[in-house]
Formats: structure tokens, C-alpha cells, sequence
């Protein structure tokens, strides 16, 4: 068997760091080129791996580059897309089933990672390994929240994927209105209507209502919403309650970011948590009627529509949205302060390794995660005509190329965000729901319960209290 | 002799069931396998993590079906909306085959017309009328807001969610009722109808007394298709509402989704799908016991 030494290893990584500085014309042939040198990359030449994944943006790309990690090393690469809720159910029942039909897994890291962390192989395990490459640049570059939140369960030493996505809920506006009515706005409502760190949430409101009451032609509404009964009304309400200080369990920060098996007893009834369902009543209130029937899509389709001025949405429609009519007219900020600070509900997802794999298999899917996480990679995502999401790396917004996108015009619709979403991924701008291992039950009570609340059948405290109670009797407490 | 007689020999009784029993073996495989399966599961915790794990806990899933308040509540909804579509569908497909049978021209075209709803997949029409009610660029929704018969979220509300649900459901499978009715309709006697004529009866008493009784049976045959369809009735209300909103259109097709591919409470959802087969055999037998009796009469 062949031995290789970490540091001809780490010089061939180098080669890769430097790569990074090189333009997106020549990338692919230089990835191949400057890696298939160190015969690390060589190791499970002729495996084929399965890779199972959320039909999202990266995966898209990154299905359209297999090639290059082929010609790198000799895998071949099988992906499976399909939508979350489904992935779930065969990650599961491959789990029930001891098997592993997938071997590299989109895991999410509230449905697939909190509850089937066991099932995954601890990273650890490739990362302290000297004959396997080494991640470019160290887990260090992942952006630090991230890493936490898609990689890690209960403890800070475990690592159990590699953040691989990152969308994330910000404020999206359109700036054109903005700026032409932004004299008559100030003038009646007293404040600079221009988003911004310090706007609130309750100015938020008064900004909606202002559109709302027909000053703008162009809209009929001020907000939309994706209120469906739906996970996107949890997400929707989870920007107002952390803004307002209220969360799901004590120390909600730490269990969004590490996880736990007891969360302990919720904190739905807390006075920050109440404040936060009257306010985000008030708000769906004057919001476009059609928010309680949109999930992030049909919201997203609405606001390109016209049908509003702004909206709390997933930083990644940025890309569809600048290729819409409204292509110039969009501005993006973090989302609106409360009393107690900014959060932007983080959704990302981590991709890692089924422990149920052979271990040549699990060498192969190590060699994937590596290449498919890398700086490169990712450049190549934000590059590719067909998908590609966001990096999960701050060396790939350091680069020349990606900073000089963030203004219009740009091939990478995108990075039109980066500034708003480095500001929304900071530890005290980051939203993170509870990474429990009952979540899909708890996410259930939570949007059912909003649902009922917006319906008019409960108030913001019955709705609280109810849903605390359904959760408490789910999670033991 | 078994051949003049026309009951098979004991010797050949056993040769076909020789010959039958691979196909039976393999029948009962996939069929009495799983069902004893999801018996046992309903007695048991079931754990998906480190291979299939079962730990018995006695009768816990079946007082959860019966004490669970949003079992309960998912059950009343699926009521209110089993009768609505399958009335609705009863009655405008009767309606739809007796105007259609009593075309003497384009009787073809209008059924081919008439039909092409229900060859579209459920899916697809969950997704239309998603797109049609859409309060932004939707076609029905823009109607009814100016003609003013509605002008708020018809999927997003209370009450207009259900009804669109149901009129979904009906504008897809009336037509089947239609079909089935229309083929009864052949079989009214024409010379009893003739005569009724000549006796100067009404269209409505000749409807009543004549054409109504006489398909009587092939309506109970529709009612029976329809209602076990019904019943497990899931992908256009997954598709458009997903059950919401606040709960007003979660039947129990969507709930056990939720405790079975959400949740992963499969224990629990083996026992609320028993008890959706159970439903669905009363409805059966109660039906076929309503053909036969029927039949008897006639």
C-alpha cells in the first residue's frame, strides 16, 4: 500500500490555496492538474460512491463538474436529488436498515444530523488521519457559526459534516422604491425608512403599513411573508422572537449551535417570547393577505411580481431575483433589530459520511467531501451557469474576484448579498433553531400552532402557551 | 365426470391448488407480511437508529389513537370531507350522465371532454389549483375578487382552504362518477321508459320511478369507488395546503404522513393506519351489504 507523508501532502494543498488567486476560466483543468500530482487524491481510484443530496443550487453544480473530481481521482460520483422531505425518509430507513445505499449525505442538521449523528462517521477520524488529504486551508476557513451548527452535535470535538451550504433568512427590499419615495417616507414617518443596522422591526412595520395605505403605485403591499403552514412560517417567526429575545429553550444559541438530547422545558410563555407573537401578529396583519398560503417559493415569486416592497427571505433567491425584471431594483440587508438584537435565521446544511459504508467507500466519500467543500469548488459553484449556492468559506469572499462581485453589475448574482450575509453570520446576528432530535415534531406544533394564531382562532398567549405545552410533553420536559 | 357434473374433483381440486401455490405464497409474502408486521409494530416502539429496533410497549399507540385530540380532529375533518366530495361527486356525475345521455348528437365528444380531468395526476392538480387560487397571479382567485364573491386568501383561510380542497377533488373524479353512471344509464329499458311515456309521465317521475331505481345498483358501485378513493385521499391537499391553515384541512391521510415519514413515530403510525383500515373495510362492507340487499329486490 501506498504511504504518503502529511507534507507532500500539505505542499500539494498549497498548490491548491494558490489556486485560489487564479481565474475561473482555467480552475477546473488546474484543480485536476494541480492535486492529481499527490497520490493521496489516487487512493479509491475506480470506487463509485453515492451521494444523496437536497435538490439545491451546489448540488447542481457540482453535479455539473463531476468531471474534474473524476479526472482528480478516479471516482465515480452517483448523486440522487430529490427534495428535503424525502431525502429524510431514505436517510432514515437506510439507517433502520443498517445499510448504506448512500454514502455521502446531505445532512441536515436538524432532520438527519441531530437524530442520526451516530449513523455518521466522525470526521475526525480523516482529518487526524496523516495518509488522507488534508481540508484546504483547515476546518478554520468554514465560517465559524456554521461549522458549529451543520458540523457538530452536543460536544465541540466531534465533527460530523463539513458546512456545504448556507442559505440564510435577510431582508430583501426594493430599493428602487426606496429611493424614490425616500423624501415622502422620511417626511411622514418620521425616521430614515433606509434599511440599515439600526432599523427595527417596529419600523419595519410602520414602513409596510406606509406602502400599505397605497403612497407607492407600484405595490399594493408593504411586506409579504411566507406564513404557510408550513416549516417557512416557523422560519418566518423565528427572525421576530430572537429579535425580541425570546427562544425556544433556554440557552437557544448554544443548542442551535451545538444541539442537545434535552433541551430541557421551553420557553414559548417568556414575556420577550409574547412580545414577539403579538408583534409578528400585528405585522401578518398588514402584510399581503396571500402570505399565509406562500412557503419561501411563493413569497419569492410574489415580491418578483410586484405584489410588495419587501420581504424576510432566503438570501440565495438573490440569484433568481437579479435575473427577474426587478434585476437592479433589489437591495439586501440583515434583517431588523428587536429590543434585543438583528437575527437572520440561518438554514444551511453540512454534507457528511455514512458510518454503515465500507471503508474503501468511506475513503472515496472523504476524497468528495474535501473537493466538493474546497475553496475551488465553491468558486466554481458561485461561477456555474446551472446552480451554485453561497460559500461556506471566508477565504472564497477574500478573493478579489468574489469581493469585486458584490457590486451590480456581476456574474454572480449571489455576491450581491456577501456583505449583508458576513454581517448576518456573525454570533450575534446568527439565528439558530434548536438542533434537537425531535425537531420535525417540535417545527410541526410551532408552525401549526402561528398558523392558528394568524387564523384568528388564538391569541399570541394562548398560541405560546399551547405550543410550549405540545413541545414539553415531546421533548420530556 | 367432474366435467358433467361441473364441480371439480377432490384430485384436481388439489392440483390447482398445486399449480396456484407459488403465485399464493408469493401473494401472502407481500401482502399478510407487512400487514402482520404493522400489527405487531403497533404494540411496539419502533427505532430506525442501528438497524430496525422494536421494544414492546403494550397498548401506549392505541390509547394514543383513541385519546389524541388532534387524531380526533383530523378524524371530524376527513368526515366533513369524505361527504362532502363524494356527495358532490354523486350527484353532479348522476347529473353530468343524464344530460349526456340524453344528447342525440356530439354525445362522443363531450364525454371525451367531459373525462379529461381525471386522467391528470392528482399532483398536477394540486399544483394547478395552487397556480388558479395563487391571491397574486391567480386566474380564479383575480374572479372572485372582481366579481366580488371572495377577496381574501382562498388557501389561506379558514373555511375557503377546505372548500377548495373539496371542488378540487370533485372537478377531477366527477367525471368517473359520470362514466360509471352513464354506463348504467344503457341498461334503463327502453320500452318501460316508452310506456311511461305514452302514460304521459313527467321527466322528473320517469327519473324517479323508472331510470333512478334501475341503475340504483351501478350508483352504489360508483359510491363505493368514490368513497375508497376518498378516504385515503392525500396528494392535492399535500400539494396546495399541506393540511393548514390552522390545521382546517389536516385529514388523516396528511396526519399519518406526519407521524410516519416526519416524525418517524412508527409505531404510533401503525396504529392510526389500522385504524384507517378498519374505516375503510366498514365502508366496504357496508356498502356491499347495501348492494346485495339490492340486489335481492330487484
Amino acid at each position: 500500500m501506498t504511504q504518503f507523508k502529511r507534507r507532500d501532502i500539505l505542499k500539494g494543498m498549497g498548490g491548491l490555496a494558490g489556486l485560489s488567486l487564479m481565474g475561473a476560466g482555467s480552475l477546473r483543468t488546474a484543480l485536476a492538474q494541480g492535486m492529481a500530482s499527490d497520490e493521496a487524491w489516487k487512493q479509491a481510484s475506480g470506487t463509485t460512491i453515492q451521494f444523496i443530496s437536497e435538490n439545491t443550487p451546489p448540488t447542481t453544480a457540482i453535479a455539473a463538474n463531476l468531471a474534474s473530481f473524476k479526472e482528480l481521482t478516479g471516482i465515480t460520483v452517483n448523486i440522487t436529488e430529490m427534495q428535503l422531505g424525502a431525502l429524510v425518509q431514505k436517510v432514515a430507513l437506510d439507517f433502520g436498515a443498517g445499510r448504506s445505499s448512500f454514502d455521502v449525505i446531505y445532512a441536515d442538521p436538524y432532520q438527519v444530523l441531530a437524530p442520526y449523528h451516530r449513523g455518521l462517521v466522525d470526521l475526525n477520524t480523516f482529518i487526524k488521519d496523516e495518509q488522507q488529504p488534508v481540508i484546504p486551508k483547515g476546518i478554520e476557513d468554514f465560517i465559524p457559526s456554521q461549522l458549529a451548527a451543520a458540523g457538530r452535535f452536543e460536544d465541540e470535538e466531534s465533527l460530523y459534516a463539513l458546512p456545504y451550504d448556507c442559505p440564510t433568512m435577510i431582508w430583501i427590499y426594493r430599493r428602487d422604491l426606496f429611493e424614490k419615495y425616500h423624501d415622502q417616507m422620511q417626511q411622514d414617518l418620521g425616521f430614515d425608512p433606509t434599511p440599515s443596522d439600526s432599523t427595527t422591526w417596529e419600523q419595519y412595520y410602520q414602513i409596510a403599513d406606509w406602502f400599505s395605505k397605497g403612497n407607492a403605485s407600484e405595490v399594493k403591499y408593504g411586506t409579504g411573508h411566507q406564513a404557510q403552514q408550513y416549516d417557512s412560517l416557523m422560519c418566518d417567526f423565528s427572525n421576530v422572537l430572537f429579535a425580541y429575545g425570546g427562544d425556544y429553550f433556554t440557552n437557544g444559541q448554544q443548542i442551535g449551535l451545538l444541539g442537545t438530547d434535552s433541551p430541557g422545558a421551553c420557553q414559548l410563555t417568556s414575556d420577550a417570547s409574547l412580545e414577539a407573537a403579538r408583534f409578528y401578529q400585528k405585522l401578518l396583519k398588514i402584510a399581503h393577505p396571500g402570505s399565509t398560503s406562500w412557503d419561501w417559493t411563493g413569497v419569492a415569486n410574489a415580491f418578483q411580481n410586484g405584489e410588495f416592497a419587501m420581504m424576510p427571505e432566503w438570501h440565495e433567491f438573490a440569484g433568481s431575483l437579479e435575473s427577474s425584471p426587478l434585476q437592479g431594483k433589489i437591495g439586501y440587508a440583515p434583517l431588523p433589530k428587536g429590543p434585543a438584537r438583528s437575527a437572520n435565521l440561518w438554514g444551511g446544511t453540512g454534507i457528511g459520511i455514512n458510518a454503515n459504508a465500507s471503508p474503501e467507500k468511506q475513503k472515496a466519500a472523504w476524497l468528495f467531501l474535501v473537493w466538493a467543500t474546497s475553496p475551488q469548488t465553491q468558486l466554481m459553484g458561485l461561477k456555474s451557469k446551472v446552480g451554485g449556492g453561497t460559500p461556506t468559506r471566508q477565504s472564497v469572499y477574500d478573493m478579489p474576484e468574489v469581493k469585486a462581485a458584490s457590486t451590480p453589475p456581476t456574474d454572480m448574482p449571489n455576491m450581491l448579498t456577501a456583505d449583508t450575509m458576513l454581517v448576518a453570520w456573525q454570533d450575534d446576528h446568527i439565528g439558530l433553531r434548536p438542533k434537537i432530535a425531535q425537531w420535525n415534531e417540535v417545527d410541526t406544533v410551532i408552525f401549526t400552532e402561528l398558523s392558528k394564531m394568524l387564523a384568528g382562532q388564538m391569541s399570541p398567549e394562548e398560541t405560546m402557551q399551547s405550543a410550549k405545552q405540545r413541545i414539553d410533553r415531546i421533548v420530556g420536559a | 365426470m367432474a366435467l358433467l357434473t361441473g364441480k371439480p374433483s377432490a384430485q384436481r381440486q388439489g392440483f390447482e391448488l398445486a399449480m396456484m401455490s407459488p403465485a399464493l405464497f408469493l401473494l401472502a409474502l407481500i401482502t399478510l407480511v407487512p400487514f402482520f408486521s404493522i400489527i405487531w409494530m403497533s404494540f411496539n416502539d419502533v427505532s430506525l437508529m442501528g438497524g430496525l429496533a422494536f421494544e414492546f410497549s403494550g397498548l401506549d399507540n392505541w390509547q394514543r389513537v383513541f385519546t389524541d385530540p388532534d387524531i380526533r380532529s383530523s378524524w371530524l375533518i376527513s368526515l366533513v370531507y369524505f361527504l362532502a366530495t363524494v356527495g358532490l361527486e354523486m350527484l353532479i356525475g348522476t347529473v353530468m350522465a343524464l344530460l349526456v345521455y340524453s344528447l342525440t348528437r356530439g354525445s362522443n365528444i363531450i364525454i371525451s371532454l367531459l373525462l379529461i380531468p381525471m386522467f391528470i395526476a392528482p399532483v398536477i392538480v394540486g399544483l394547478l389549483g395552487r397556480f388558479m387560487l395563487d391571491p397574486s397571479h391567480g386566474l380564479y382567485a383575480w374572479i372572485l375578487n372582481e366579481t366580488g364573491l371572495f377577496d381574501g386568501n382562498i388557501l389561506g383561510s379558514v373555511g375557503s382552504a377546505m372548500v377548495a380542497v373539496i371542488l378540487m377533488d370533485v372537478w377531477e373524479w366527477t367525471p368517473l362518477v359520470a362514466l360509471i353512471v352513464l354506463a348504467g344509464l344503457t341498461s334503463v329499458p327502453e320500452d318501460v321508459l316508452e310506456a311511461a311515456e305514452m302514460d304521459g309521465a313527467k321527466y322528473a317521475q320517469k327519473l324517479l320511478y323508472i331510470i333512478l331505481p334501475s341503475i340504483s345498483n351501478i350508483l352504489l358501485v360508483a359510491l363505493l369507488i368514490r368513497a375508497m378513493d376518498a378516504i385515503r385521499f392525500f396528494a392535492i391537499i399535500f400539494i396546495t395546503t399541506n393540511g393548514g391553515p390552522a390545521d382546517s384541512t389536516k385529514i388523516i391521510p396528511i396526519r399519518l404522513y406526519d407521524i410516519a415519514f416526519r416524525f418517524f413515530d412508527l409505531g404510533y403510525a401503525a396504529a392510526v393506519g389500522i385504524t384507517m383500515l378498519v374505516f375503510s373495510i366498514m365502508v366496504a362492507t357496508a356498502f356491499t351489504k347495501l348492494l346485495k340487499r339490492q340486489e335481492k329486490t330487484q
